[in-house]
């Protein structure tokens, strides 16, 4: 029973993956002009047509897809095409991931250290004065879009006060506060939703733990609240928010376009927006595939914890 | 019938979103200036210049010209797409829920496909391979853009609004009345149309709150990345421009940011009171 829902679960990760990059591939077809007018665009013809072999553009729609398929399992994700010459997607995505994937660690980290006490307290208050200021304050941040606030805060911390940085990247290797200092704006505006967002899940399910009998029960034999929150409501109300938190990883990691594009710095997100606008469709397909892989596997991470979190959910998931 | 009873904030949301309707339909009858029109004399005047209370950024165009004229364009493709958007989902989740079976799993898998693929990059995506031109250097026109971004807006609405269509037929196919009017041999359109449509409408409409502000940001997103509507027509293209000279015109920035939100705040506020209200509802059953 047990074994054969893992077994449902890989298949189902690994047909979304096919999907969603056969589905980019189908796009790349349905261009109204060749791609290889598109990468090469004063190329000969004959050059072209080298190149529309290389790709496997002559093998129709699935050979090619069989054909990127198999160099995408090699860790070959095909090439960008400049007016000078190539450059392998795997060496720009070398660059992007690791500034995409800290950039999503802040993000939850700052994100969950603010909405899990947020949640766990207007819970505890609930209907009070403290959890209406909460709710109403993040309802009306959480409507604000994300790239709104990353303007003001240019506005205000870059180029009025001029604290911050606006611009750029700098790895760990340019000194911690460096590092620091140019991820400040990007993760504040994509935490505040965030936060929002995982303040209600929480509190809401917070507020229906708090009225299961185990409680009641704890609460006569005298246990503080303190621990009553944390030690028996919050551990099996954490069970959605960490679900919530994971299918937010894979958005974070390539969704975060616009954030990416106004702070420069660079993730997997700007590599989608540059494959885009530079036409470049083959790693266009190849960075959205990698980009669904994360979703599905974290989604998949995710189901495993929860099992161990709460153990109420490892016979009821079925259909997730 | 029970009274409904509404909170300031809730007047106030109905009256933003109200204005926000009647500026994108008659916006072009009122007495303003086209949007582009250049005033010379007032380039980078601050907002409270007689004349120009929203002020003039540094093209002289005039921001409240652009905000009213902006309305039109951003508040038109949200409704369109989730108008849209919403019709097709619906009618794929309602049936998929109603028939079951290998349509629904089918329906149901490629709702979570193309879920599993961010918002943006999905209609970044598509918006890229359908403004394709074939001959590079000649411009795509604003209509054929228009159109683009409204398939594309309409296109990640689908499975948002699907999915909670089928989720609530489920909820409601289920219930005795259903059986009952198919034991009487209730043809399935009719049931569908008299008994599953009524009651899923209401939590439809109150996502479709929520799926009008998600659309009116990807759109300002996308105006932001410079692949929305051109010259800055839109709210979002009024940010983009906005953004390249927040030094010395923030208010050509803040502006279009406060009634972007404004707008976002009210369609989520409103989506959020009328999913309440159904919450209510159903827990009186």
């Amino acid at each position: 029973m047990r074994g054969s829902f893992w077994v449902q679960r890989f298949a189902q990760l690994l047909i979304t993956v096919f999907c969603v990059t056969f589905g980019c591939s189908l796009l790349v077809q349905l261009l109204p002009v060749s791609p290889a007018e598109i990468l090469l665009p004063v190329g000969s013809p004959e050059e072209r047509e080298l190149l529309t072999k290389e790709i496997g553009l002559d093998r129709g729609p699935i050979g090619y897809y069989l054909k990127w398929l198999g160099e995408f399992v090699q860790g070959d994700f095909g090439d960008i095409y400049y007016s000078g010459g190539t450059e392998s997607v795997s060496s720009r995505l070398a660059v992007a991931f690791p500034r995409s994937i800290w950039l999503m660690i802040y993000t939850q980290v700052l994100s969950l250290a603010v909405a899990i006490p947020l949640g766990v307290w207007s819970a505890y208050r609930v209907g009070k004065r403290a959890d209406k200021a909460i709710s109403n304050t993040l309802f009306t941040l959480s409507s604000i879009p994300n790239f709104a606030i990353a303007l003001i805060l240019v506005l205000i911390l870059g180029v009025r006060l001029q604290w911050l940085p606006t611009l750029d990247y700098q790895p760990y290797s340019a000194g911690i506060w460096e590092h620091f200092k140019h991820m400040i704006m990007p993760v504040v505006s994509l935490s505040v939703g965030l936060i929002a967002a995982y303040t209600r899940l929480l509190r809401a399910d917070m507020i229906a733990a708090l009225r299961e009998d185990y409680i009641l029960m704890a609460a006569s034999k005298g246990l503080t609240d303190r621990r009553i929150l944390w030690r028996h409501a919050f551990r099996p109300s954490s069970v959605t928010l960490f679900t919530s938190a994971a299918l937010n990883m894979g958005a974070l990691i390539g969704g975060a376009i616009v954030i990416e594009t106004i702070f420069a710095t660079y993730g997997v997100g700007f590599e989608v927006f540059a494959a885009i606008s530079g036409r470049q469709y083959i790693a266009l397909q190849s960075i959205v595939g990698l980009i669904s892989i994360f979703y599905v596997v974290f989604n998949l991470i995710v189901d495993i914890l929860a099992g161990y979190v709460d153990p109420r959910t490892r016979d009821r998931r079925v259909n997730a | 019938m029970r009274k409904r009873k509404y909170t300031i904030p809730t007047y106030f949301a109905f009256a933003w979103l109200g204005l926000a309707v009647f500026l994108a339909i008659f916006g072009s009858f009122l007495p303003v200036d086209g949007y582009q029109v250049i005033h010379g004399d007032f380039i980078d005047s601050p907002p409270l210049t007689p004349g120009h209370w929203f002020g003039v950024d540094s093209n002289g165009y005039d921001i409240f010209s652009g905000i009213i004229n902006g309305a039109r364009l951003s508040v038109f493709i949200a409704i369109v797409s989730v108008g849209l958007g919403g019709a097709i989902g619906a009618l794929l989740g309602i049936t998929a829920a109603y028939y079951r079976g290998r349509y629904d799993s089918f329906i149901n898998s490629t709702f979570n496909v193309v879920l599993s693929v961010p918002n943006l990059v999905l209609a970044l995506a598509l918006v890229a391979v359908l403004a394709t031109n074939v001959d590079i250097n000649e411009a795509v026109p604003t209509w054929r853009r228009l159109v683009t971004l409204i398939i594309s807006l309409t296109v990640v609405i689908i499975p948002i609004l699907g999915r909670i269509a089928r989720a609530a037929t489920l909820a409601w196919s289920g219930r005795e009345f259903v059986v009952a009017a198919r034991s009487m041999g209730m043809r399935d359109r009719d049931i569908i149309k008299r008994h599953i449509v009524p009651n899923v409408l209401p939590a439809l409409i109150a996502v479709g709150f929520l799926a009008v502000g998600v659309v009116i940001i990807a759109e300002a997103s996308l105006s932001l990345l410079g692949v929305g509507i051109p010259d800055g027509a839109s709210w979002g293209g009024m940010l983009a421009r906005g953004r390249n000279d927040l030094e010395y015109n923030p208010h050509a920035l803040y502006i279009p940011i406060i009634a972007l939100a404004f707008t976002v705040i009210s369609t989520n506020h409103v989506g959020d009171v009328l999913r309440g209200g159904l919450d209510r509802r159903e827990g009186r059953l």
